[in-house]
């Protein structure tokens, strides 16, 4: 267990700059820059990174890179479907990282020199770094239902990144007839938020309720089973009735193409005609990640477990989505978690200290209705260089719980997206 | 400023290490335990949302005694029962200290003026004698002023409808009992109300 003090600290740095012409790498001398750190995605990953990086030690230089000039939010996105929010509720800039000292570059990766350590961007701008973090999100996996691409995403909207998509997602439920159907195309493992499509049949129906009762909500799933499914099962019900209709992939649920202009989806045993359809596509990691090699054969970036330095390329760090962190799901909070332990592994590797002993939590929340919140959460450790689940911890609400219970879920799960934000963009 | 407190945290560490070194190899960090709080109670405690308690700042005996009824389950919750299992009583010492030494961030709520006034007649008949100087006092007791109204006021509520089984003492749970919601929730209100 070693830390770093003050005078171990001078020391360290006194020794550096003796030996600073033998190429003793990043730490110069107290003060000074003493490694230059480049984060890529100012997402529930990257912008912790950053963020934890500079709080901890301000004399590592951190460079964000962010291609959008705001970052939207996918957490709580499914509540602008239902009219309970807009996306400016979700929308966020960056003058709080800056205020940590951290240089906000809105650009778009398009290279990054593991051998070389330099980063490159579309508008020509060149990174040199010591260690990289990698945190882009998801890319999704087009034409694994043959005819459903980025353009079709056009007029089939996925909404699985939150900002225009899901405003179109809206309008077309706005402008959708009494009585419509409304498809939500479930993607297969892993993907992103694995509640998020069965929160959104809530949110949706939750609209169509009170504007547009005699309409349907149908979710066409790729898998048999789902995230937090008995609590949904029930609060559907609860509120919404049999508005809402689950077809298991083994029932007819898995889609092998669709048409976006007819809006008719062919299905394994039938085909379905829909009014406004949401196709949630196979993910797999950002586009950086491939680019980079960073990712194995089944398109995600193992990573060593502990430290989230990726087990292919030296010094870059991939942390989010785009990881494989052992029994972790691909959320919001995960990755909230992962951006602070590599955080303290990038720390102490620039400053000679031991690796420490990681500590990873997952908490995510449903809302079924306005009063109507659920939860799954989970503590994790490191068991044999895996993320494992803590025995014990976590787990799901309970299946019977008093309204209350539920209304104090649901006010959490807002107050929960408004301190990861701040925790995020403060 | 920031690396004397990493040493701060280092010694305690080290004192975790020699009393759970039976249990793990390398024991987890009081800031690396910590940090995980953040996503609900805000960055280092300084929680930016009503429902959420401002927990940076807290009594340390306070909320190592909450963590580990919520553990226990002797303090019903929605979730931090779920989430305190995942720890040992030693690491939930740990994030009590680190949270502790923390500095306090006052709610920045508006409060209802007339509920205050309220609020202020109730304290000193109903609380006082135990939460002092108008729950500012944070010895052993949860710091209530300054904290958010909507905190309060859930966590008045739940106590009002569970009643007999909390970890709170007898006279605070009947005291709770006989008041009703709007009296609660001025009570909320004049503890945000205070420095």
């Amino acid at each position: 267990m070693k830390k770093l003090d003050r005078r171990d600290f001078l020391k360290t740095a006194g020794g550096a700059i003796a030996l600073g012409g033998l190429g003793f790498p990043f730490i110069l001398q107290a003060g000074k820059t003493k490694a230059r750190v480049v984060v890529i995605g100012a997402g529930y990953g990257g912008a912790i990174a950053a963020k934890y990086i500079r709080m901890a030690d301000p004399d590592i230089e951190v460079t964000l890179i962010e291609k959008d000039k705001r970052y939207v939010s996918c957490p709580l996105s499914n509540e602008v479907l239902s009219g309970e929010r807009d996306v400016k509720s979700l929308t966020f800039g960056f003058s709080g990282l800056t205020g940590h000292g951290i240089k906000v570059v809105n650009d778009l990766v398009t290279e990054i020199d593991p051998v070389k350590k330099i980063i490159k961007t579309k508008s020509g701008q060149n990174f040199s770094f010591d260690k990289a973090v990698v945190s882009p999100g998801v890319a999704f996996k087009w034409n694994e239902i043959k005819g459903y691409d980025e353009a079709a995403s056009k007029i089939l909207p996925h909404a699985w990144k939150a900002g225009e998509q899901t405003v179109l997602l809206r309008k077309q439920l706005l402008s959708m007839k009494d009585g419509g159907k409304v498809y939500i195309l479930a993607p297969p493992n892993p993907f992103r938020c694995p509640p998020g499509p069965y929160e959104r049949a809530a949110q949706i129906a939750l609209y169509l309720k009170h504007h547009k009762p005699k309409s349907k909500v149908i979710i066409l799933d790729a898998k048999d089973k789902f995230s937090k499914a008995k609590l949904f099962k029930q609060g559907w019900q609860q509120h919404y009735g049999d508005m809402i209709e689950w077809v298991a992939g083994a029932a007819g649920g898995i889609v092998e193409s669709v048409n976006p202009k007819a809006r008719t989806m062919q299905g394994q045993v039938e085909e379905y005609k829909g009014d406004v359809i949401n196709v949630i596509p196979a993910q797999k990691a950002g586009a950086i990640a491939f680019a980079t090699g960073l990712t194995n054969e089944k398109g995600w970036c193992p990573v060593n477990q502990e430290t989230f330095e990726s087990t292919i390329h030296k010094d870059i760090y991939v942390i989010g989505d785009s990881c494989i962190a052992g029994s972790m799901p691909k959320s919001g909070y995960a990755a909230n978690s992962q951006g602070k332990v590599c955080a303290a592994n990038i720390i102490a590797a620039v400053n000679g200290g031991e690796v420490p002993e990681p500590s990873y939590v997952n908490t995510c929340y449903s809302i079924i209705a306005p009063k109507h919140g659920i939860s799954v959460a989970k503590v994790y450790k490191l068991k044999e260089g895996k993320i494992k689940g803590i025995k014990g911890s976590g787990g799901l609400s309970p299946l019977f719980a008093s309204p209350l219970t539920r209304e104090m879920e649901a006010s959490y799960a807002i107050g929960w997206f408004k301190n990861v934000t701040a925790d995020m963009f403060t | 400023m920031r690396i004397k407190k990493i040493t701060c945290l280092g010694i305690f560490a080290v004192g975790l290490f020699l009393t759970s070194s039976i249990l793990t190899a390398k024991p987890r960090t009081p800031e690396m335990l910590s940090n995980t709080c953040a996503g609900c109670h805000g960055t280092n405690g300084a929680s930016a949302a009503g429902p959420m308690p401002i927990i940076g700042g807290m009594s340390k005996r306070y909320l190592s005694q909450t963590l580990k009824d919520y553990k226990s389950g002797k303090r019903p919750s929605t979730i931090m029962g779920r989430i305190a299992r995942g720890y040992s009583d030693l690491e939930l010492e740990a994030i009590a200290s680190f949270m502790a030494s923390q500095p306090w961030v006052k709610a920045k709520v508006k409060t209802n003026g007339k509920m205050v006034k309220e609020g202020a007649k109730l304290h000193a008949k109903q609380c006082e004698t135990c939460h002092e100087n108008n729950g500012a006092n944070t010895g052993e007791l949860p710091k209530l002023s300054g904290q958010y109204p909507d905190y309060l006021f859930g966590q008045l509520r739940l106590f009002h409808e569970i009643g007999g089984s909390l970890p709170q003492p007898t006279q605070m749970r009947k005291r709770i009992q006989k008041l009703s919601a709007e009296e609660l929730d001025a009570l909320s209100h004049f503890y945000a109300s205070q420095k």
